[in-house]
Order: C-alpha cells, then structure tokens, then sequence
C-alpha cells in the first residue's frame, strides 16, 4: 500500500519535471521547424508579405545553376574543412594525450579557451591578418617574398575561417577517446607488428575510430551551415548555403525561398547524419 | 633497470646494458613521435597568432593594422564614451543572464526526469531536447524567426533570450545527466528511508551533488549565449542590438582598430568566464577535473 503510493507519487513527480521543458521545446524548435517547413512551400504575395500555400516553386527556383553550385561548393568547403581538421586535429590530440604528462589539462584548456570566446571575433581577427594591407602581407613584403598576395575574397580564406572555427570540434572526441584508450595495447601492437607507424595504423587508429567519427560529425554539421566565414573572408564567388538562406531573409526578403533553401540543407544534413551513422556503426560492429 | 646494472660487473656489460635500455625506451610509449608534436606547436601558434593580433593592434596608436607604431588606449576610451555600443553590452549581458536562468532550470528538470524515468516518452523528450546541438545554428535561427514573425510577437531583446534558451537547453541536459549518472538512485532512496519525501531528497541530496556541474553548466552558457552571433541576428529587433550583431555590422562597415578593442575585452571576459567555469568544480573539492566535462570523457 504504501510502496505502491510512493511509486505513484515519483512518477508523477517525474512527469511534472519532465512536462515544462518538453512544452518549451515542443513550442520554441519543433514547432518552428515545423514552420519553416510549411512555408517553403508558400509564396511571397504581391504585398511582399510571406504567404503559406501548396506549392513546389521555391524548390524548382532552387534547381538553377546558380544555387546548385552553391550547395556543391558548401559540400566541397565542408569536406576540404573536415579533412584539414582530422589532419591537423589527430596529431595534436594524439601529442596531448599521449605525451602530455602533467600538462594534459593546462593545454586542453588552452585550445578550448580561445573556442570559446568569439567566434565573430575569431572571424574578424583574420580578417585583419590577411587582408591585403595586414600583417601576412606586411610580413611578405617586407622580407621580399612576395609583393603582396590576396588572401581574402578566395576560397583558401573561406576555409582557413572554417578550420580555425571549428576544429576543437575535431580535437575534443579523438583527444577522449585517446584518453580512454588502454595504453597498453600500444605496447602490444609494437611486439605484434614492428614499428610505430604499423601499430598507429593497426592499434591506435581502430581504437580511436569513434572518437574520429563523432569528430568528422561535428565538423561537418556547423560547416555545412556556416555564413560567417563566407562573409567576412570572402566574397559572393565564395558564397556557401548559409550565405543564400541570410540572403533571402535579410537582402531578398523572399522568406519562401529561404525557407526552401533551408529544407534543403537540413534534409541534405539529415540523410548525412543518418547514412553516416548507420554505415559507422556497422563498421564499428565489424571491427 | 637498476636491478639489471646491479648484476653487470664489466664496462662492457654496462655499455650493452645502456644500449637495451635505450632500445627499450625507443619501444616503449614514451617515443615522442616528433611529426605529431611538431604539427601541435604549429597548431598553438597558428591558434594564437590571430588572437595576439587583435590585442596588440588594438593598443596601436594609429590606425594601421600591419605596423605597431606605438602603445595607446585610444581606442577603448573611444569604446567607453559610444553610448550605442555600451547599450549593446548590456543588451547582451542581459540576454546571457536570461538565457542562463532559463536553460539551467528547463535543463536540470529535463535532466533529472529523463535520468529516472525510463518510459519510450521520455526518451523522446530526451532525444528532441538534443536535435539543437545537431542543428546547424542558422537553421535554428531561420525557424525561430518565422515563429515570432507568425505568431505576430515584436522582435526584441525578449526573442533573442528566448532562441537562446532552447539552444542551450540541450548543454545543460548533457551536462547535468553526466553527473547524475554518477549518482546512484540508491543514495536517494536512502533518504527517503530516513524520513524525507521525494522534492526533500531532490533538494537535499541531488541538488548539493549536482551544484558544481550546475555552476560550471551556467558559466558556460552564460559564455557562449554572450558571444553567440548567429541566434541573435536572426532574432534581435531594432534596437538595442546585442553586441556580437553590432560587431558584426561593424566589421562589415570596415576594418577598425575599435573593434579589436572591443574584440579584446571580449576575448578577455569569456576567457576568465570559461576559466571560472574549469576551476570551480575543484572548489568543491571534485577529483575528476572539469576538462571531462567538455571532452565528455
């Protein structure tokens, strides 16, 4: 009798907790995704005012050349970004974890610090090292290299933003996952396999394949959607997805199309994620 | 290896002995992989050097942003009399406050029942709480704005405190269940053979276990709400704007010392922040260290 009581008195302790944050996040996202999804297939009235309908012009506006190289050249950014970022991102959080010592921490707080703090500031910050009267250039010039070469306005700068945004992303889950790791198996692998970079390959590598694969995710996801970068270190020839999506909201006022733009880009992300999980897991389960 | 050179009488045993040891040590862990290290030291220079410019030049008596003529603090006395830009800043730290009360009492609720409740409902709650860390940001602020232009609500300060909210629900949800999985069920059951009823042994005995984790939730959301750009340009009205949205049209209109002024402080306020955020735990006097938190380790 009583314990029956108790039982019904916690669950209804845990409905009452669970019931307000649901409620806001049913009403503020689901809702609002929910939103921008009907309105995509809306139109703009004659009096500039969005208006909801039935109909697919915004996604066969879309299928113009213009917008789809768009969306090519976001995907080429996004994998160029995550590459760089696993390249650069490996090693550092290999060199931390495995030979840190003591300092692990202080250097761990020491990438996460400056990620943390703005990342317009971040943006802007390159901007001025690489605009053409900046400090790279300066540098160039003044030792005679070269007489000055243009950075912004390209796409090396686009991703150059891109990287440095995102690649703690990168650096946090293998840097986990490299802490978790049994050392001992690097031991291991070396009587098994002979030589360091065999048993990187063979040990090291599988073992930190889910770290790697959480990290490839959350590189991938922000860059895809990023606009910053492409506006303050480039130009409308690097423009990527997020840039046309602002566009139609802020510059074209066609919200419609914006809001196709961005069914478009979160169910090319949702397939992404989806196909990428599942053929991750599978490999996970094989190896 | 001092039992092994114990046993060696000859000079030569001992030279062999230094060479195996040698050989040992270039086999064990500790080989330095010198590509990996190398790549790491550029990687912190690289991380700073951007960092470093802003500062230095935003002590840079003249305007040019590639040569350091001189030490001057003219451009933050420029910062400390532009009323527009001080409005800014507390637009700003009002939002985080905000957003920071908001998302730590909608989170820890949400993290405490989907850590006891086990029924396929919650699970969803828990699973749609986390499709903003998955969300590109410019997505979710496209749908936040039509939502407040379609339900007819002003855009305003109001708007951006409530986006940025549901964006930071799911942080605070990650990070409180992490340490409330650490805490048994049973301590609480405990406590209430001892006489407490279910909302005492909350209070008592989960809330002082979750309070660092609490702390250190709040100073990151307060950090990442008050740098947050792309949330806030979607949804902030006319006026006052929040600050990282003045920046950003600031940077649009041209490169300007001011602005790694105000880029500086900035820099320097979410740096002790994140600082504050790392350290406190260990007030409490928590072994594991802060930095597991964010690595999720």
């Amino acid at each position: 009798m009583v314990k029956s009581g108790g039982a019904s008195q916690r669950t209804r302790l845990w409905a009452v907790l669970l019931m307000p944050p649901t409620l806001w996040m049913l009403v503020f996202f689901v809702s609002s995704i929910a939103l921008v999804i009907a309105l995509s297939f809306g139109v703009t009235g004659d009096d500039g005012l969005p208006r909801f309908g039935h109909t697919l012009v915004n996604y066969q506006a879309i299928l113009n050349t213009t917008y789809l190289n768009t969306m090519l050249r976001s995907l080429t950014y996004a994998v160029i970004t995550v590459v760089i970022c696993l390249v650069i991102g490996y090693p550092v959080a290999y060199a931390i974890a495995l030979h840190g010592g003591r300092y692990k921490n202080a250097l761990i707080a020491a990438i996460v610090m400056p990620f943390f703090a703005s990342y317009l500031v971040r943006m802007y910050a390159w901007t001025t090292l690489l605009s053409d009267e900046g400090v790279v250039n300066h540098v160039l010039q003044q030792t005679g290299l070269s007489s000055g070469i243009q950075f912004l306005n390209t796409p090396y700068a686009v991703i150059i933003g891109l990287v440095y945004g995102f690649i703690v992303f990168m650096i946090l889950p293998i840097y986990a996952s490299l802490e978790r790791m049994d050392t001992s198996l690097i031991e291991a692998g070396k009587d098994l396999y002979h030589g360091p970079m065999r048993t990187f390959l063979h040990v090291t590598v599988p073992a930190t394949k889910a770290g790697m694969l959480g990290g490839v995710l959350l590189v991938f996801l922000p860059s895809m959607g990023d606009f910053v970068s492409a506006q303050l270190l480039g130009g409308p020839n690097t423009y990527m997805v997020g840039n046309l999506v602002q566009q139609q909201f802020f510059d074209g006022q066609n919200w419609p199309l914006g809001s196709a733009l961005t069914v478009v880009l979160m169910v090319a992300l949702l397939a992404f994620m989806v196909f990428y999980l599942r053929a991750s897991s599978t490999r996970m389960r094989e190896a | 290896m001092t039992s092994a050179t114990a046993y060696v009488e000859s000079p030569v045993d001992v030279a062999a002995a230094k060479v195996e040891t040698k050989a040992r040590r270039g086999r064990g862990v500790e080989h330095k992989p010198r590509i990996a290290i190398i790549i790491t030291v550029a990687f912190f220079a690289i991380l700073y050097l951007p960092i470093l410019v802003v500062v230095l030049f935003s002590f840079n008596d003249k305007k040019s942003l590639a040569t350091f003529t001189g030490f001057s603090t003219r451009w933050y006395s420029d910062l400390f009399s532009n009323e527009d830009l001080l409005a800014s800043v507390a637009a700003s730290l009002k939002i985080s406050f905000v957003a920071m009360v908001g998302s730590l009492i909608l989170g820890t609720m949400l993290a405490i029942s989907l850590e006891r409740v086990r029924s396929r409902g919650g699970r969803l709650a828990g699973l749609i709480a986390l499709i903003p860390l998955v969300t590109p940001e410019i997505v979710t602020g496209v749908a936040a704005l039509l939502l407040f232009t379609g339900l007819g609500i002003k855009l305003s300060l109001t708007t951006v405190m409530i986006a940025e909210i549901t964006f930071s629900i799911a942080y605070v949800t990650v990070i409180i269940r992490s340490r409330l999985a650490t805490l048994s069920a049973e301590v609480e059951e405990a406590a209430m053979d001892l006489g407490c009823n279910r909302v005492q042994a909350l209070r008592l005995v989960v809330f002082p276990a979750i309070l660092p984790a609490l702390i250190a939730a709040g100073i990151l959301i307060f950090a990442l709400v008050f740098d947050d750009f792309v949330l806030a340009f979607f949804t902030t009205g006319v006026e006052p704007q929040p600050l990282p949205v003045r920046i950003y049209s600031a940077i649009r209109f041209g490169i300007s010392p001011s602005i790694n002024a105000i880029g500086t402080l900035m820099l320097a306020f979410s740096i002790t922040l994140i600082g504050l955020a790392l350290v406190i735990p260990r007030f409490f006097g928590r072994k594991d260290n802060s930095i597991d938190m964010l690595t999720g380790g």
